[in-house]
């Protein structure tokens, strides 16, 4: 009865580490943002699809970059960090003002990502979810509450169409 | 179809994926070998590591 109940319990949070990591996310993100404090976080990602074709071996390949992204309401403001999955380090960010961007929506087909034009040529395409379990690819955290709070916000106040 | 024969056909399959992954990490390689003689000349990508604190104290270089 025991090994079933656990079997369909599914996978177990470790909180402690998703707390860790929550906390060297708030870290990185404060260390080059400024008055990064005003913004709250999540992880997201971005998966960049190419085709490749050497000669018997063709296919496709997906790139995984992760992200720290912070967003305030109140200057209706997405301010998005380059990390890695270890939390090591992160990249100078990148600010996406509501006022500025050309366009911004909820894409559902073929995967459910938050997408941002700042301008005409370029765009981003943040994943999101509550938990991912995957540590080589993605950051090890839990975050339903800030997802679902990111969702509202992104929806309700930033979506530009 | 005799034991021999599915094993002798697993055996095939199983030599064509490792044949098949080496070659495309052989050719990866020498492709980003050949990027990097293009991109020799760029500056690196501006990186900012963890605060000591936040990393237990561990000593960490700043490569910018």
């Amino acid at each position: 009865m025991g090994l079933f109940s656990k079997l369909f319990k599914g996978p177990e949070i470790d909180q402690a580490k998703s707390d860790a990591n929550a906390k060297k996310m708030r870290a990185l993100f404060d260390q080059v943002v400024e008055n990064g404090a005003n913004y709250r976080l999540i992880f997201g990602y971005t998966e960049d699809v190419a085709r490749f074709n050497y000669g018997f071996v063709h296919g496709s390949k997906t790139k995984i970059g992760n992200l720290i992204v912070g967003w305030n309401e109140a200057s209706q403001t997405i301010v998005v960090v380059p990390t890695v999955p270890d939390l090591s380090g992160c990249g100078d960010p990148t600010y996406y003002r509501r006022a500025e961007i050309l366009k911004a929506y909820r894409n559902k087909y073929p995967t459910d990502a938050f997408i941002i034009y700042p301008d005409k040529r370029s765009y981003i395409g943040i994943n999101a979810y509550d938990w991912l379990e995957d540590e080589s690819l993605y950051v090890y955290v839990s975050q339903e509450a800030e997802l679902a709070a990111f969702t509202e916000f992104f929806l309700n106040c930033f979506t530009k169409k | 179809m005799p034991l021999e024969k599915i094993l002798a056909c697993l055996l095939v399959l199983v030599v064509i994926v490792a044949v098949g992954n080496l070659w495309f990490h052989l050719v990866e390689s020498l492709l980003e070998k050949v990027k990097g003689l293009f991109t020799r000349g760029k500056s690196p990508v501006s990186w900012h590591t963890l605060p000591p604190e936040e990393s237990g104290g561990e000593d960490r270089s700043e490569r910018d």
